[in-house]
């Protein structure tokens, strides 16, 4: 059972990066990305990519997807946000969704539509705990996503480069006012976004493979997430995206984990996806601005 | 004596003119983009193929579009073919959905539709115009549940479906047949495409204690669930659905993985077995850079069962329906002929892999199970 508990650890870690990714760029630039999944999915066939030119074990591939990734998410603010700048906000999310299906549909030309798997981030065998044994890959995934969302707290608590990204998150005209060059702290942020989201990819593609039409499940999770926690809020993506592994993975198991219940249609992934929408649609009418999240502001 | 120079010139010169070829036009429209691409692409490869050994005295158009995953694009894509030519047939989607959307149109227009899609209801609508290469559920699971039955000696199942048309037309059938068979479903559950994480189920799975688990799942959800069987130790022997036995499914896992791991399919081109499958087998990947898999096979053989039959005479869609609905062919996978309701492949293999490699070997062969080819 403790494999069960990893496991639901080692994917909500994987659903934070994406969320973060998606909170990042929602703070900086007031815009939904919806190709923030496609992202997670490009991330996965960068992982694919590099490690046959580099059989290494993909946290030696970590850095060099981050840098990728970073690259592409300048690249999708250049295409997809700044000239639609000033427009109404649903401009922007359409041309997210374009720019995701071009990801996909680029994803599969290069690639094919078969799934691929990421390298390992760890290779070797499972992990003895006493009469326990607990996957490598997931421990190396809580880990590696741990690390990265302390140094994304780190960089917004301790850095004045992140207090500049804060500044612009919270108000744009202030920030410009003092000096902050916005238009680079939002460029930056979209590359941070697709940085996190692109480790997502990486974490997710072994334990999981990665095909082109990855992206619009991902994207869900991420503005589930977003919606639970809280927009605005990073402890909130976190704590959202804890929430959908803990329906994707725990809920299903509790017949296996309280022997006392039974194994039936209440407890299968099904009835588990289900509860979760119930959840969404709870926050929404009770709580909008989600469990962690400030006041509500204007989103598309 | 002029006039019999004139004559034997008029011979000669109608001996040295070949005969024209019939004009055949076969458009391919199948998912190239989506989640049933792999196989999409593997049924485009397989009649390209095709086309391409078609008999002498054939000159064959064969466009290919694009069908995505949704009906609609399928019946675009199927309206376009009609409105642009005169096709003879058509190589339909193997997506159950899609096929199901295109039947009607068929229909109206009266051209045949050459599938391998598995799904059941594709044959039940009383159309007449719909050919399936590939074995429905009636046939596959058929083989599915017997070979865990008499082969495994199981008494006991546990079966992971998935929700889509494909997963629950398979499981009704393999639940059916579990039934008529006195064997019991001891834990079952249908899991959604994108689900990642298949531990939660293995794991009740495992609390079943059921001496087989049945899988019939898409391409990648089940190299997850036998990646992940692997990870916990099952210990359960494991009989999955067709999408296994495609060589790009089996790459995603190591052989040890595989190990004692089998697969119900029509044919395993990997696997060889004779000089005709060698020949395809080469061809195959000498075209398209990639192994071939059951799909691309069978739809290779109704597109050859097509062209032979338009070689012989049969080159109007017509002419070519009563071809296909009478006739009986010996395809590389087997012997394909209509039961009245165009399924016209009635045998399975069972293909089993041994922990060393990634291609199988045929295990088991159970053919003509519904009895049609002895008719």
């Amino acid at each position: 059972m403790l494999q069960v508990l990893a496991n639901g650890l080692a994917l909500a870690a994987a659903y934070a990066l994406v969320a973060l990714g998606f909170v990042l760029v929602a703070n900086a630039a007031n815009a939904v990305n919806f190709a923030q999944g496609d992202l997670v999915m490009a991330g996965g066939f960068v992982a694919v990519a590099l490690s046959r030119l580099w059989p290494v074990p993909g946290i030696v591939l970590l850095p060099a997807v981050l840098a990728v990734m970073a690259v592409l998410g300048l690249a999708l603010s250049a295409i997809a946000y700044f000239p639609l700048r000033g427009r109404p906000a649903t401009a922007i999310f359409v041309s997210t969704i374009a720019v995701g299906l071009m990801l996909e549909n680029g994803a599969n030309a290069i690639f094919g539509a078969e799934p691929q798997a990421g390298p390992p981030l760890l290779p070797g065998a499972a992990i003895a705990l006493g009469p326990v044994s607990l996957s490598r890959q997931s421990i190396a995934v809580i880990v590696t996503a741990a690390v990265l969302i302390l140094a994304l707290e780190f960089l917004f608590a301790r850095l004045r480069f992140g207090w500049r990204l804060r500044a612009t998150a919270q108000d744009r005209e202030m920030a410009a006012s003092i000096g902050i060059d916005v238009t680079w702290m939002i460029a930056f942020s979209f590359a941070l976004g697709a940085a996190l989201g692109g480790a997502a990819g990486l974490l997710l593609a072994n334990s999981f493979f990665v095909t082109p039409t990855d992206g619009i499940n991902y994207m869900l999770k991420a503005y589930i997430a977003v919606v639970i926690g809280g927009w605005g809020s990073i402890r909130g993506a976190v704590a959202g995206a804890l929430l959908i592994a803990l329906f994707e993975v725990v809920y299903p198991s509790l017949p296996l984990l309280v022997p006392a219940l039974p194994v039936s249609w209440l407890f299968t992934e099904t009835t588990a996806t289900i509860i979760l929408y119930g959840v969404v649609l709870a926050v929404l009418l009770l709580r909008p601005r989600g469990l962690f999240g400030e006041a509500v502001l204007r989103r598309a | 004596m002029r006039a019999v120079i004139f004559c034997a010139a008029l011979a000669a010169l109608g001996m040295a003119t070949p005969l024209a070829a019939a004009e055949v036009s076969i458009p391919v429209l199948v998912p190239i983009t989506g989640f049933l691409s792999l196989e999409g692409t593997s049924q485009r490869n397989g009649a390209m193929l095709a086309i391409r050994n078609a008999p002498a005295g054939l000159n064959v158009r064969a466009d290919v579009a694009d069908t995505g995953t949704a009906p609609d694009v399928a019946v675009n894509a199927l309206e376009r073919a009609l409105g642009r030519d005169a096709p003879t047939a058509i190589v339909a989607s193997m997506l159950g959905t899609q096929v199901l959307a295109m039947l009607p149109i068929a229909l109206e227009h009266k051209v045949p539709l050459l599938t391998v899609s598995g799904t059941a209801s594709v044959t039940e609508k009383g159309n007449p115009y719909v050919f399936r290469f590939f074995p429905g559920d009636a046939i596959t699971k058929v083989a599915h549940v017997r070979y865990a039955a008499e082969i495994l000696k199981a008494k006991r199942l546990a079966l992971i479906a998935q929700t889509t048309e494909y997963g629950q037309s398979g499981r009704a059938a393999i639940e059916a047949i579990a039934a008529k068979l006195g064997l019991e479903i001891v834990y079952e559950e249908s899991v959604d495409v994108q689900l990642r994480d298949l531990s939660p189920v293995l794991g009740k799975v495992r609390a079943a204690k059921p001496d087989v688990l049945l899988l019939h799942l898409h391409a990648g959800p089940t190299a997850l669930a036998i990646r992940q069987a692997a990870a916990m130790n099952l210990d359960i022997p494991i009989v999955a659905g067709s999408a296994l036995h495609q060589p790009t499914t089996a790459a995603l896992l190591e052989p040890a993985e595989l190990r004692g791991v089998c697969a119900e399919t029509n044919a395993s081109p990997v696997s060889g077995g004779s000089p005709e499958m060698e020949r395809f087998l080469q061809q195959y990947r000498e075209q398209f850079k990639s192994e071939p898999d059951g799909y691309a096979l069978g739809q290779y053989d109704g597109v050859m069962m097509a062209l032979q039959a338009a070689a012989q005479g049969a080159a109007t869609p017509a002419a070519l329906t009563a071809a296909l609905s009478s006739g009986t062919y010996r395809g590389l996978a087997m012997t394909y002929k209509s039961d009245g309701k165009g399924n016209m492949a009635h045998s399975a293999i069972i293909v089993c892999y041994d922990g060393r490699s990634r291609v199988p070997t045929v295990a088991k062969r159970y053919d003509d199970i519904d009895g049609v080819l002895a008719r």
